[in-house]
C-alpha cells in the first residue's frame, strides 16, 4: 500500500517536473518566492526579469505556461501578452496574469489580449497559484 | 425604487458635489448655467426687441447683440472648464487608486509569500516559538492586507471600477466552507454556529473571492455581535430564480434609527462602539456594491437586545451565463 502510494507520488512528480513554467516579473522577492515554491512542488521553472527577456524566453523556451506580471521594465505585459499570442508558436500557451492591478479596465484589457486568467497576488496564496497551475495545465 | 433613481440621478448631474468629493471648487454646476444661458437668451431677444422697436439705430443694435454673444460665451466658457476640472480630477483620483494598490500591494504579497514560502516548505530547524512568531506576524500582515483592500475596494465601488471575475460555482460549497473557516472564532466566543441547507447544489456565476468576502463578513458581523452563549444560524435556500442566504442571530441587535445608515460607507452603529468590537465601517457597504454589482440584493431586519437576520440573493446559474472567465 505504502509502495503504492510512494508510486503514485513520483508519478506526479514526473509529470509536473515535464511542465514547464516561465514566470516573467520584475520583483526579485516575488519571483523567488513563486519560483522556489514551484520547484518545490515539482514544476520545472524558468524566470525573466523584464518583459523583453520575457518575450525572449517564451519564444525560445516554449513553456507550458506563462505567469506574467503587467508592470515590467523594457515591455509592459500587455506587450509582452500581445507579442505571445502573436506568434505562432506560442499563441496556444495559457498566460496567466498575476499583478496588484485590479481595477476593471485592467482586467478587461487583459482578457480582451487574450489573457487565459487574471489573478490579483496580494488576494492569492501560493498554493492558491499553485492549484490555478495545476487546474489550467489539468494536473490532478 | 424611485427614490433611488432619484438619488441616481441627482448624483450623476451634480458635478458640483463631485467636485466637491474631489476636493476642488467650482462656482456652480453646469446643468444650473445652462438654466442661467437660457435665461439670458430669452432676456436678451426681449430687449434686442425692445432695442430695434424703440431706437430705429442699426449700431445699438449691433451693440446689444454683441453684448448678448460676449454674456453667452463667458456662461458657456465656465461650462466647459467645470466639466473639464471635474473629468481631470476624476482621472487623477483613478490614476491615485491604481498606482496605491499597486505600490501598497506589493509589500503585503511580498511578505504574505516570503512567510507562506517558510511555513510550508522551509520549517525544519525552527523551534515552536519561533513558529508562533512567524504565525502571528503573518496574520497581522493578513489584517493588514485586509484593511489595504478594503480601502481601495471602497475608490473602486465610487469610480464604478470594482472587477468581477466571475465563475461557476456551488453557492452551497461556498456557504460551507465559509461557516467552516468561522467555526474557530464561534467557538472561541462562545456562539454556536449552525447551517441548514437542504439543497446539494444551487449553481451561481460569481466572483468567487469576491462573495466570500461578503459571506466572511456577514458570519463575523453575526459572531461578534453576540455576545456569547448565543446561536448563529445559517440559512441557504432557493427563491424565485435566486440562491438566498440567511443569517440569523440572537445578538444586541441593531438600533431602529440607526438602520437607515448601515450599509454606509464608514458608518459604525453605537452598538459596534460600546461593545469594543473593532472594524472599519466599510464591510458592509463593500459587501452589498458586490452582491448588487452580482446581480442580487442585500437586506436585514433587526430588533435591537432581539438580533438580526441579514440577507442576500444571488441569480442562479442560466445557460446563457455558463462559461468561465464572465466579467463584470
Amino acid at each position: 500500500m505504502l509502495k503504492c502510494r510512494q508510486d503514485l507520488h513520483l508519478l506526479h512528480q514526473i509529470s509536473m517536473a515535464d511542465k514547464k513554467l516561465l514566470i516573467i516579473e520584475d520583483d526579485l522577492v516575488l519571483q523567488k518566492a513563486l519560483s522556489e515554491y514551484l520547484i518545490a512542488e515539482g514544476f520545472n521553472v524558468l524566470s525573466a526579469g523584464d518583459g523583453e527577456t520575457g518575450v525572449q524566453m517564451a519564444l525560445g523556451e516554449l513553456p507550458d505556461l506563462i505567469l506574467l506580471d503587467i508592470v515590467l521594465p523594457k515591455k509592459d505585459g500587455y506587450t509582452v501578452l500581445t507579442e505571445v499570442r502573436a506568434n505562432e508558436a506560442t499563441k496556444h500557451v495559457p498566460i496567466v496574469l498575476l499583478t496588484n492591478l485590479g481595477s476593471i479596465s485592467d482586467v478587461e484589457k487583459a482578457i480582451e489580449l487574450g489573457a487565459t486568467t487574471y489573478l490579483v497576488k496580494a488576494d492569492y496564496k501560493l498554493e492558491e497559484v499553485m492549484m490555478k497551475v495545476k487546474e489550467i495545465l489539468n494536473i490532478k | 425604487m424611485m427614490l433611488k433613481l432619484r438619488q441616481r440621478l441627482y448624483d450623476e448631474l451634480n458635478l458640483k458635489k463631485q467636485a466637491a468629493d474631489l476636493g476642488i471648487s467650482v462656482w456652480q454646476t453646469p446643468s444650473f448655467l445652462f438654466i442661467v444661458m437660457g435665461v439670458i437668451i430669452i432676456s436678451a431677444m426681449s430687449g434686442i426687441y425692445i432695442v430695434s422697436t424703440n431706437y430705429d439705430s442699426p449700431e445699438i443694435v449691433v451693440i446689444s447683440e454683441s453684448l448678448v454673444v460676449i454674456l453667452l460665451l463667458t456662461v458657456g466658457n465656465s461650462i466647459i472648464r467645470t466639466v473639464e476640472e471635474v473629468a481631470k480630477s476624476n482621472k487623477m483620483k483613478s490614476e491615485f487608486v491604481s498606482i496605491a494598490s499597486h505600490q501598497l500591494k506589493t509589500p503585503i504579497s511580498e511578505m504574505k509569500w516570503q512567510i507562506e514560502l517558510l511555513l510550508s516548505k522551509f520549517t525544519d530547524g525552527l523551534s515552536e516559538k519561533q513558529l508562533e512568531i512567524i504565525s502571528e506576524v503573518s496574520h497581522s500582515g493578513e489584517k493588514m492586507g485586509r484593511l489595504i483592500n478594503d480601502l481601495l475596494d471602497v475608490a473602486r465601488i465610487d469610480q464604478g471600477q470594482l472587477a468581477l471575475i466571475n465563475e461557476e460555482m456551488n453557492f452551497c460549497t461556498m456557504v460551507d466552507s465559509a461557516v467552516m473557516a468561522q467555526q474557530s472564532l464561534a467557538k472561541a466566543s462562545n456562539v454556536e454556529l449552525i447551517v441548514t441547507c437542504n439543497l446539494k447544489k444551487l449553481e451561481v456565476v460569481v466572483d468567487r473571492r469576491r462573495i466570500a468576502v461578503v459571506l466572511d463578513n456577514l458570519i463575523t458581523n453575526a459572531i461578534k455581535y453576540t455576545d456569547g452563549k448565543g446561536k448563529v444560524e445559517v440559512i441557504v435556500e432557493e427563491a424565485d430564480g435566486f440562491a438566498q442566504f440567511c443569517i440569523r442571530d440572537n445578538g444586541v441587535g441593531i438600533p431602529r434609527n440607526e438602520q437607515s445608515s448601515l450599509c454606509q460607507k464608514f458608518f459604525r452603529s453605537n452598538n459596534s462602539i460600546k461593545n469594543e468590537t473593532d472594524g472599519t465601517g466599510l464591510g458592509l457597504y463593500i459587501a452589498k456594491n458586490i452582491v448588487e454589482q452580482s446581480g442580487g440584493k442585500l437586506w436585514f431586519k433587526s430588533i435591537e437586545n432581539v438580533g438580526s437576520e441579514f440577507y442576500f440573493s444571488l441569480p442562479l446559474m442560466t445557460d446563457e451565463k455558463k462559461g468561465l472567465g464572465i466579467l463584470k
